[in-house]
């Protein structure tokens, strides 16, 4: 390459450090908003890439690497680090590393960066936190440790963007600067040494530390091929190379070098006070106080959510009406009746579906921000780790079932952080199970429906019921898979718990719009799959349809059944009657039966693919109240919730089968349509994001049969046991 | 000459005692990478709510143990 390709290609910088160092802080306040959020090729680790511009213009891409104590991984997580690092050519390879260390416990977090000294890759070590080490009367002399690790040394504010300009500065610099330490810092012992040699000659590799690391993870780095495992595995073989062994050696001499150059540069007061976080600890990780204090924080965050969707219900249906309005008007003058058709029922169906939980994973990543940033989820880890290995799970677990009261997608995509495998796919299988938003609307119908002469009060409870079943069925299941699953990974919970903090707010607006991003990106495609399949299906059948419902409409008016006021709204049910969405309704009746449904039901557990609340929406229109139900589902945010769809409620308990002239809506079907609504995988969303998340279809498939027989099952069993 | 250590499970709340080693290889790495160090003073804070998992705190660092975990640590009597 010359010197002026060169020039136009982006320094590629890499921002490393333990976890907790304030990585993430300061990569937000370096690249802002020009950020995103990928994953390594193979692993589903997130990495977080960024841009910006030094002083004098060159263009910098930033990566912001998962954090890591050292390059001797426990979890899949810090793998990505060692995998890069010992891998030149791998394209997120740093041209510049950045070491971002917590100042007020300094004497811990240099470990990785001798590391990375040792493997000779540029670096800068940044100190942050130090607003924190002034408050708690830590006094810094920098000199020691630029001369000793022979580095430029930053002081920087992650949280208030002190020295970053700084920081960019050096980072500018570091071009023109060569590595300064000139011998090793760690000094290898005879074995080492001779492993080292060893893969130095037959790879052709010229650091020492680097062909160290290979023979260190021979095992499971993902770039060597099986010729390179099995001269690796000869050498180590030969020179009786013991790798944990020498890691822990290694990593004790590495301490033990640079505990005195920390010692130098950094006077810490002579104890370590009881401090703020202590206090709030003694009380909100107390062995009988701190769960109860869980569950009323759980409460909460359910309460925002459930008002959250009352009132942003309301709002998206006011915008759709509004764009439906404008849409229809646009293309109405084209006199293409599908179009227009598919356009107000298809499309912008599809975009509600997709709109009406951008608000809920908004305030869901809102209030879990708040919450991890503070540093209370920590502790929820700590205090529920034993219950959830229960269930198959470990403490992490809890963040992505809390998740999925919300929205299963973006719930399912934080399971990230579940180091290992068995836990983290159980946590996937199950957190679908967890009542989402989508089903609030049809609880809402459904339980005044089930018992009609009961209050409010009692509803509500049968709503707060309907959450108690998810629970307990999503632990349930877990309790299962455990059984079943093998894995021999270890599962460690070995956490350090970060000090209380006020949520720092760019940190947390950053993430809530990554997270709302990424479940955008991730839901619109099965989405508008899902709402072309089924306009296809309801708006055609065998036959001229349109023709067959405005007959068996007028018939209706003539015979005085119905009103000519209706007549719109008739052929709008007639039409989803002998429509092909109608005809698999029917034909799935017989299947359904048995759970007290008839084909209407069928056809709006069909529609529910698309996410669960269309089944209101598809229950307005088979009841001919399409145009009711626009301004019934539109009044969100009313202070009577269970009694908003009144209209569709009495239409839908006045009918009957028509063969037995039984009322279809009894008790039993009421809570047996419940109980399927609660169980049943009926979100096609959650199955590609499982899809992508584990890697294979296999597991969504699973998922969405299990789930199905079991909701199948336990209707049936509910319909039974209520009649 | 005869010794006995204790294992970090029996530590009373409070309670503080030396690291001198510990026993799982791949646990050692793991808490020597955070800078828990045979020769550390390791203090007990609390018990899970639910058991099986220690609150401790070494050098002012918290950190939660499993105590399958925890029992891989040998202390000082
Ligand atoms: N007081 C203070 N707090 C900071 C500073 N920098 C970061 N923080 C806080 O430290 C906490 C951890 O910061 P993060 O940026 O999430 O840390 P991280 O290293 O990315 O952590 P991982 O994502 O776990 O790897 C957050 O609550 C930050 O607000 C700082 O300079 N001063």
């Amino acid at each position: 390459m010359n010197k002026d390709a060169q020039q136009l290609q982006p320094l590629k910088v890499g921002l490393v450090g333990n976890p907790n160092s304030g990585k993430s802080t300061v990569f937000n306040q370096l690249t802002g908003l020009r950020q995103k959020t990928g994953n390594f090729p193979g692993v589903t680790v997130e990495i977080k890439e960024g841009s910006f511009t030094l002083p004098k213009g060159r263009r910098v891409s930033l990566v912001d690497f998962p954090g890591a104590y050292s390059l001797y991984p426990t979890s899949s997580d810090e793998k990505v680090l060692a995998e890069v690092l010992t891998h030149t050519t791998d394209p997120h390879f740093p041209d510049v590393l950045v070491y971002i260390a917590d100042v007020t416990h300094l004497e811990k977090h240099l470990l990785l960066f001798t590391q990375i000294l040792d493997l000779q890759i540029p670096a800068i070590l940044a100190l942050n936190m130090i607003d924190l080490a002034a408050a708690e009367g830590i006094k810094i002399t920098v000199q020691p440790l630029a001369a000793k690790l022979g580095v430029p040394v930053v002081l920087v504010n992650g949280r208030t963007g002190e020295n970053i300009a700084q920081l960019s500065a050096v980072i500018e610099q570091m071009e023109s600067i060569s590595p300064v330490l000139t011998k090793p810092f760690y000094k290898f012992s005879d074995d080492e040494t001779s492993v080292s040699d060893a893969i130095k000659h037959n790879f052709g590799i010229s650091n020492a530390y680097r062909a160290l690391l290979l023979a260190h993870h021979k095992d499971w780095l993902p770039f060597l091929n099986s010729a390179e495992k099995a001269i690796l595995g000869t050498i180590t073989e030969t020179k009786q190379f013991q790798s944990l062994r020498a890691q822990v050696e290694e990593t004790l001499s590495r301490f033990d070098r640079f505990t005195p150059i920390v010692q130098e540069a950094i006077q810490h007061p002579p104890v370590f006070p009881t401090t703020t976080t202590d206090r709030i600890d003694a009380v909100l990780t107390h062995r009988v106080a701190g769960p109860f204090i869980f569950v009323g924080v759980m409460m909460l965050v359910f309460s925002c959510i459930f008002y959250g969707y009352e009132i942003t219900g309301g709002w998206v249906e006011g915008l759709m009406g509004w764009l439906i309005e404008k849409a229809e008007a646009a293309v109405a003058p084209l006199q293409i009746a599908w179009l227009t058709d598919f356009i107000t029922k298809g499309i912008l169906e599809g975009l509600k579906g997709v709109l009406v939980f951008v608000p809920q994973v908004a305030l869901l990543s809102f209030l879990i921000a708040m919450l991890e940033e503070s540093g209370y989820l920590t502790r929820v880890v700590f205090m529920f780790d034993k219950m959830m290995r229960r269930f198959g799970m470990n403490g992490r677990s809890i963040v992505a079932l809390i998740g999925g009261g919300a929205c299963a997608v973006p719930a399912i995509k934080g399971t990230r952080t579940i180091g290992n495998w068995k836990e983290r796919i159980i946590t996937i299988m199950v957190t679908p199970f967890i009542s989402c938003s989508a089903r609030i609307p049809v609880y809402m119908v459904l339980i005044p429906i089930a018992l009609p002469r009961a209050g409010w009060w009692i509803w509500a409870q049968v709503f707060g019921a309907m959450y108690v079943l998810g629970v307990v069925t999503a632990l349930a299941s877990g309790w299962v898979l455990n059984k079943i699953l093998k894995t021999r990974e270890a599962s460690f919970l070995t956490l350090q718990m970060p000090v209380y903090r006020v949520p720092h707010w760019k940190n947390v607006w950053l993430t809530v719009m990554d997270k709302v991003k990424s479940f955008v990106a991730g839901v619109w495609k099965p989405i508008l799959i899902i709402t072309s399949a089924l306009w296809f299906l309801s708006s055609f059948g065998p036959g001229d349809i349109a023709e067959k419902a405005k007959n068996s409409a007028s018939m209706d008016i003539t015979a005085g059944v119905r009103t000519d006021a209706d007549r719109g709204d008739l052929e709008a049910s007639y039409k989803l009657e002998y429509s092909w969405a109608g005809k698999v309704g029917k034909f799935i009746e017989p299947a359904i039966r048995p759970l007290g449904y008839d084909w209407k039901i069928g056809i709006g557990i069909l529609s529910s693919f698309l996410a669960r609340e269309v089944f209101n929406s598809t229950m307005y229109v088979i009841y001919s109240l399409e145009s009711v139900g626009k301004k019934e589902e539109s009044a969100a945010g009313d202070e009577k919730p269970f009694e908003r769809y009144a209209t569709l409620k009495d239409r839908m308990m006045n009918d009957r089968f028509r063969d037995t002239d039984q009322r279809i809506y009894t008790t039993a079907t009421g809570l047996s349509l419940l109980v399927f609504y609660a169980l049943a995988m009926q979100c096609m969303s959650t199955l590609v994001v499982v899809k992508q998340e584990t890697g294979r279809w296999r597991w969504a498939i699973l998922q969405f049969l299990v789930m199905g027989i079991m909701a199948y099952l336990f209707a049936w069993v509910t319909f039974l046991v209520a009649s | 000459m005869q010794r006995r250590y204790r294992t970090l499970p029996e530590l009373k709340a409070h309670e503080s005692a030396q690291a001198v080693s510990f026993t799982d290889p791949e646990l050692a790495c793991k808490l020597t990478a955070m800078g828990v160090l045979p020769g550390a003073m390791i203090e007990m804070v609390r018990k899970a709510p639910f058991g099986d998992a220690f609150y401790v705190k070494v050098d002012g660092v918290r950190l939660a143990l499993r105590t399958e975990e925890a029992e891989q640590i040998l202390l000082t009597v």
